[in-house]
């Protein structure tokens, strides 16, 4: 059975601005959304910011009504039978907000041990337990005021599994963790699997989707632009290769020069500090090279080296970046 | 269904408990009791001496029962009104209506430690009343004292739940709270006697909480018994009912527009 079911999701949010002449703004930030979710599935949902991932989450946890669609989860209604989901899912919103900081670690998990109808005597164990495993055993008692960011981001976990949920939602589990801790971090989301928990997980972050989820949808713009496996996305790349070349300062119209010729798919700039660098996708290869160095005379050149395409640049090419 | 009660009974209770200390364990000990012990203090020889320079009596005991009675209140409704309100501050709204937790148990718990906090508010105050103004309470049925300042805390922490749902909706809620303060100053009969009042002020004094509470009160406190104020008492208690469901209910009409237009983490 399909532990999530997301039917031509739909969210559209309306904002008024302007005092005397009211304006309304829309912006539609999930546009006709649809994926099936295995039990046990740890599933992906990637894209960059503003995509629509978290106002997905929030649809899908019963938090926002969608404005289109259906969703359900272990066969139930979001919005039909949000009081039935919510005792079955457990979920996070990347970020260090949504605790008691002036109450202490434990006292947060007790109190939201309540609010789950977790019985007593469960909870006194289950408490000790989810704190060992999120490392902030021996740290419990401490205020969450005086919590780093990552104990909190932790914190949280624990407080989503109290009730032991079949489902999870995790929203960017690893934003603004440093690398260790989001590693800890995704070895703990591995271990959340292994135990059998259907689990749906947004990130930025295409490696962290291909370290951790079977299945991949990418979103970009509300919409789902697509929706596999890991290898399978990246073999839409597979015919082609990477150039690289380290330049600096790149107009924008020579960038749409590149793009514009015969054998350039796509064509994306990361910054990297003083200098950019051109991402040139290309089934040419490093004969495509001397073409590429003579639209770009006139201009300071760094490196150039030819490499095979990573799943970063099928995502990158997916949502059409320019941008890093 | 038992064990369904018990749990939200828990919830009530817990919620109680840690909203509350959420909200006041940051202060220290010290901190704490010069907010509780010695600020009615100073509002109430403020009242005393002025009251008896503007009305020309010397009549302590009208001042320090209205005063001890309005800053339990005042502390009160403030109290309940950020530990609702707050919910907004902390980010915790998404995971409180994200979890299957009753949410009556959950929206009334908050109000419970504040109307024990603020009875012994009133106690303080009632206390420095005896040590410096000679408050007399030889002629006292002290059940029934205790009884009208339970009910009256109960009712005004009522305006307190009604006043977070509020801060939950608009925002302003210092504005709106300061408003409601100093309304109770003027109309409750705390300071002014009710009947000294314009007829229009005095219908607006009759809708208010704490007015009767006040006066239920000094009636007791004066050698009344139970029975003379049991009328005023349950009007009381009844405008306490009153705004608690109407808290209560603007509470899930604010869950179900922040669901509808998603405002639920905005603030
Ligand atoms: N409550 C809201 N009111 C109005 N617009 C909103 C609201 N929430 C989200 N949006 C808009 O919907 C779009 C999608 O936002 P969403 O938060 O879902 O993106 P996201 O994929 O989670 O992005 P990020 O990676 O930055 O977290 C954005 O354009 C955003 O401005
Ligand atoms: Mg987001």
């Amino acid at each position: 059975m399909d532990a999530i079911t997301v039917n031509h999701l739909n969210r559209v949010f309306k904002s008024t601005d302007g005092i005397i002449k009211r304006k309304v703004k829309e912006v539609v930030a999930v546009e006709d959304v649809s994926f099936e979710i295995r039990q046990g599935e740890l599933f992906g949902l990637l894209g960059p910011n503003g995509a629509g991932k978290t106002t997905s989450v929030k649809m899908l946890t019963t938090l926002l009504i969608p404005t289109g669609g259906t969703a359900t989860i272990m066969g139930l209604d979001v919005v039909k039978d949000a009081a039935k989901v919510r005792p079955r899912i457990g979920f996070i919103f990347g970020g260090e907000r949504g605790l008691y900081w002036r109450l202490s670690g434990l006292d947060n998990l007790r109190y939201f041990a309540s609010l789950y109808y977790v019985d007593e005597k469960v909870a006194k164990k289950r408490i000790p337990e989810l704190l060992e495993m999120v490392g902030l055993k021996g740290r419990e008692r401490e205020k969450v005021e005086g919590y780093s960011r990552g104990m909190r981001q932790r914190l949280h976990i624990a407080r989503a599994l109290l009730h032991d949920p079949e489902v999870l939602f995790l929203d960017e589990p690893t934003m603004g963790l440093d690398p260790v801790g989001a590693r800890e971090l995704r070895t703990t989301v591995k271990n959340m699997q292994s135990a059998n928990k259907t689990i749906l997980l947004t990130t930025h972050y295409m490696f962290e989707a291909d370290a951790l989820c079977q299945r991949i949808a990418v979103i970009n713009k509300g919409k789902i632009v697509a929706l596999d496996t890991p290898e399978k996305l990246k073999e839409n790349v597979q015919d082609l290769t990477v150039v690289e070349i380290e330049l600096y300062g790149i107009s924008q119209d020579r960038i749409a020069r590149i793009k514009a010729l015969d054998f350039v798919v796509d064509v994306s700039v990361e910054d990297r500090d003083q200098r950019q660098v051109l991402h040139v996708h290309t089934p040419k290869g490093p004969e495509a090279i001397p073409v590429l160095v003579e639209n770009l005379n006139g201009l300071r050149l760094g490196r150039i080296i030819t490499r095979e395409p990573t799943l970063e640049d099928a995502y990158v090419r997916l949502v059409g970046g320019t941008e890093n | 269904m038992l064990n369904h009660l018990t749990a939200n009974i828990r919830i009530f209770f817990e919620g109680a408990y840690y909203s509350y200390r959420a909200l006041f364990r940051w202060l220290r000990p010290a901190t704490y009791l010069a907010s509780k012990v010695f600020a009615p203090l100073t509002m109430m020889i403020f009242f005393v001496y002025i009251g008896a320079y503007a009305s020309g009596s010397n009549n302590a005991s009208f001042y320090v029962i209205g005063n001890s009675l309005i800053f339990a209140a005042s502390s009160g409704i403030f109290g309940v009104t950020m530990s609702v309100g707050g919910e907004r501050w902390s980010g915790t709204l998404p995971y409180l209506f994200g979890s299957p937790a009753n949410r009556w148990a959950m929206f009334v718990g908050r109000a419970v430690m504040h109307i024990l906090d603020g009875m012994l508010g009133v106690f303080i105050g009632l206390g420095w009343g005896i040590l410096l103004f000679g408050l007399d309470f030889s002629h006292t049925d002290p059940m029934a004292l205790l009884l009208a300042i339970l009910i009256t805390t109960f009712s005004t922490s009522g305006l307190g739940l009604l006043m977070g749902c509020l801060s939950l909706i608009t925002r302003n809620v210092m504005l709106v709270n300061n408003t409601v303060y100093f309304s109770l100053l003027v109309f409750s009969g705390a300071n002014i006697p009710v009947a000294e009042l314009p007829r229009w002020m005095q219908s607006i004094s009759q809708m208010l909480p704490l007015t009767r509470g006040v006066a239920c009160t000094r009636t007791i406190i004066n050698g009344g018994s139970l029975a003379d104020v049991l009328p005023l008492l349950q009007v009381e208690f009844l405008i306490g009912v009153m705004l608690t469901i109407l808290g209560y209910f603007l509470f899930k009409v604010f869950e179900i527009q922040a669901k509808k237009k998603g405002t639920l983490d905005i603030f």
